[in-house]
């Protein structure tokens, strides 16, 4: 064991000196984490618009609208509410580019959906989709919630006993809201809008799942590392073709310490590589990967796993050229295959199947895994196992395929 | 010292089993030692190797013994069989059948100790081009188990030794070929090993380098090294090694001293001709003639074996005139080894 860490001593100093492992390992994924910074807002950065209010109304529901439905986005950090004082105002606002869109709530507003009489609030829009599809969204969710009163109000009088001519009429002659006192119809109005008795808690592991952020962040790295970690599984590769093997294996060391001497490189290599990718992602595009220790022991395995395959699929080569180009291929279709590119949650039901074949897949898991708060040992020891077993499955047949072929060229 | 001449499976030219006189070892240390004691004590013993590569059978019972100071040599063309015998002596190449032994240990490619004292210097440089001559030596003195002082100051008095001391810090892809070629050898050297194996040390290199190469392994020799060394250069044989294998398609066709080798050839003077012409018929019309007990033509010319060469050449030149070769030029050397090996296998030692 001690020649394969001399060996592989030998091997880093090499590639430290020909910039190899600065390139590889430095440089590229931190260039990789630069260029998915300008393409992945940070999560810090989050969307944010301001539109111009004219209330037109100052009635019940126009308050309701503006003050609560609308002050949820301004509470969340999403937009500002600059009031203005004519829709004319509101235009220029909009054409100005001032705010990112204007709503009209028209005179007569409240009174309007109190007497069941259509009315209707005016988005205003220009080069803001996004802000226009938001406060467009916002009315027709509160529209609908209106319409759900509104439903439930006359169904109430419908079917109230007495209701009609308690209220000195029938529902049919002069209509319900004729009959219906202020205070009734607010109360009315309070239970339906109030959230119901019964609620959602939704604890399937779609819930699991890191932000857009940690996704690109951990696709990326899990990628590149194939690539990162294919130089040591290729030493023994360019030891033969420098000549230097012979010499190797004539030493008084085991045939397998030269093997194990490129692998241990390898695996120095992935590890420096995959510390640049989580540093640098999470100072440029905010990913959030979790616990450092549990990521740092998340990292070991994804290496082991990525150092297991190179080593493998490169006993399937007789050159260097050869065995790089098998390690792409073979990288690409993992990647693919793993959902590096796309979600497996977008993704079809195959594709999550077959994604577990993967050391990708499970990497990403594990990493959907960190995201949720109080995350423990115990949450990603599945996805660490199953990657931890993926390279030493992998690379033990790497190591057999490889001694066979040195002791009897 | 026995001269064994081993029958081949196909004779190109009629030999002779021929036995002669045990002839005393150049090394005075070895001279009084018994035939039997000299393989008890051997550096490497090895007997009955065979290797064969799919229908190719590239090692076929080939079998010797190296005391300790001494230099023997495998002569032989290339693809004769040399660089396997040594990759099996080394441990690098799983033999089908045979056995090695150094110091008296066994050795296979799953021993890590017996590796150890033997010093192997490959063919091909074997030597990374983007490491210092220094860290080459350090390197490979770390897996032979040197480390700390011992290892520096080993690696100084190699540096000194092959005369790299001046640029030891240097990548050794600025070398030259012949300072690579000294590295090479130094590595091999790092350990002090019993057996030194030296696998076509000067194949590529400058005169001047080769004959320090040459005056290195004279040196180690004398020191009690025991050296397997693989040529084809008759020159290095004959001035090298104590004993010489003569190495052809995978078997040892005749063992021994310059000397005894020599005297297998009777006397016979080797002829070269440079001629143009028909070459063939020349080849043919000259094998006609008595005295000339081999005609082996080649590019440019003809290589022959004759008895008493000079009363011979007349009526040589004439036969080869009138077969339609146009003789340029005439040389007749001594018998030598190169003669040995026409003489054997009926080929030239050349490439």
């Amino acid at each position: 064991m001690a020649a394969a860490f001399v060996i592989a001593a030998r091997i880093l100093r090499q590639r430290l000196r020909d910039r190899s492992a600065l390139i590889f390992a430095v440089l590229t994924p931190l260039g990789l984490a630069v260029a998915f910074s300008a393409l992945v807002a940070p999560a810090q950065t989050s969307y944010h618009t301001s539109y111009a209010v004219y209330d037109g109304d100052h009635g019940a529901f126009s308050r309701v609208l503006l003050d609560e439905v609308f002050g949820h986005l301004v509470t969340g950090g999403v937009a500002d509410l600059v009031p203005v004082s004519s829709e004319a105002a509101a235009r220029e606002e909009v054409g100005a580019a001032e705010v990112g869109a204007g709503i009209v709530v028209p005179a007569g507003f409240s009174t309007a959906i109190a007497a069941g009489t259509p009315t209707s609030v005016t988005i205003l829009g220009r080069d803001a989709p996004s802000a226009l599809q938001i406060a467009r969204s916002t009315v027709q969710r509160f529209a609908s919630s209106v319409g759900a009163t509104q439903l439930t109000i006359a169904t109430t009088l419908a079917t109230a006993p007495g209701a009609a001519s308690g209220a000195g009429g029938t529902a049919g002659q002069a209509g319900p809201r004729a009959t219906l006192d202020p205070a009734t119809l607010d109360g009315i109005t309070a239970s339906v809008l109030a959230p119901g008795p019964v609620s959602v808690v939704d604890e399937s592991a779609d819930r699991r799942q890191a932000t857009t952020q940690s996704f690109y962040a951990a696709s990326m790295a899990i990628m590149f590392l194939f690539f990162a970690t294919q130089y040591g599984a290729l030493s023994l590769l360019a030891e033969r073709r420098g000549g230097t093997l012979a010499r190797l294996l004539a030493a008084p060391i085991r045939p397998a310490s030269v093997i194990l001497g490129g692998a241990l490189a390898a695996v120095g290599l992935g590890l420096v590589t995959m510390t640049v990718m989580v540093v640098a992602t999470t100072v440029l595009i905010g990913a959030n990967w979790g616990p450092p220790p549990l990521v740092a022991l998340l990292v070991v395995a994804a290496v082991l796993a990525a150092v297991g395959v190179s080593t493998l699929v490169s006993t399937f080569a007789k050159t260097e050229e050869q065995a790089g180009g098998w390690n792409v291929i073979v990288a690409m279709t993992l990647a693919v295959l793993g959902g590096t590119f796309i979600p497996l949650a977008q993704g079809p039901e195959l594709l999550a199947r077959l994604s577990l074949i993967t050391p990708h897949a499970w990497f990403l898991r594990a990493v959907d895994d960190l995201s949720v708060p109080g995350v423990g040992l115990a949450d990603i020891a599945p996805s660490v196992a199953i990657l931890v077993a993926m390279g030493l499955l992998t690379g033990g047949l790497g190591l057999l395929r490889s001694r066979a072929t040195l002791v009897s060229r | 010292m026995a001269v064994r001449s081993v029958p081949q499976p196909r004779e190109p030219v009629p030999t002779q089993d021929v036995t002669v006189p045990p002839a005393p070892p150049a090394r005075q240390t070895r001279s009084s030692e018994p035939a039997a004691d000299a393989a008890a004590t051997a550096v490497l013993a090895c007997s009955g190797l065979r290797k064969r590569f799919g229908e190719r059978m590239a090692v076929d019972g080939v079998g010797f013994t190296i005391a300790p100071g001494e230099t023997y040599g495998l002569l032989g063309p290339n693809g004769a069989g040399k660089t396997t015998t040594i990759s099996m002596v080394c441990g690098l190449l799983v033999r089908d059948g045979g056995e090695v032994f150094v110091q008296g240990r066994p050795l296979d490619p799953a021993t890590t100790d017996v590796k150890g004292l033997i010093g192997y210097v490959p063919q091909d440089l074997a030597i990374y081009p983007d490491l210092s001559a220094r860290e080459n030596l350090a390197f490979f003195g770390r897996l032979y188990g040197m480390s700390g002082r011992a290892l520096r100051q080993r690696v100084d008095e190699l540096l000194a030794v092959v005369e790299l001391a001046d640029r030891a810090g240097e990548r050794t892809e600025h070398y030259s070929g012949g300072m690579k070629r000294r590295l090479n050898i130094a590595i091999g050297l790092l350990h002090r090993p019993r057996l030194l194996v030296l696998d076509e040390p000067t194949v590529g290199v400058d005169p001047q380098s080769r004959n320090a190469i040459l005056s290195s392994v004279e040196t180690l020799s004398a020191e009690g090294m025991g050296i397997l060394y693989t040529t084809h250069y008759m020159e290095e044989a004959e001035r090298l090694c104590d004993r010489v294998g003569i190495i052809d398609e995978g078997r040892i066709r005749a063992e021994g001293t310059r000397r005894d080798l020599v005297a297998l050839v009777g006397g016979r003077d080797r002829v070269s001709l440079a001629a143009s012409g028909d070459i063939r018929a020349a080849a043919m019309a000259a094998r006609a003639i008595r005295g000339v007990e081999d005609a082996t033509p080649r590019e440019g010319g003809l290589d022959l074996l004759v008895v008493e060469a000079r009363s011979l050449l007349p009526r040589l030149l004439e036969a080869v005139g009138d077969a339609g070769a146009s003789v340029r030029s005439v040389e007749v050397v001594e018998p030598d080894l190169e003669a040995v090996f026409l003489h054997l296998t009926g080929k030239a030692l050349r490439d």
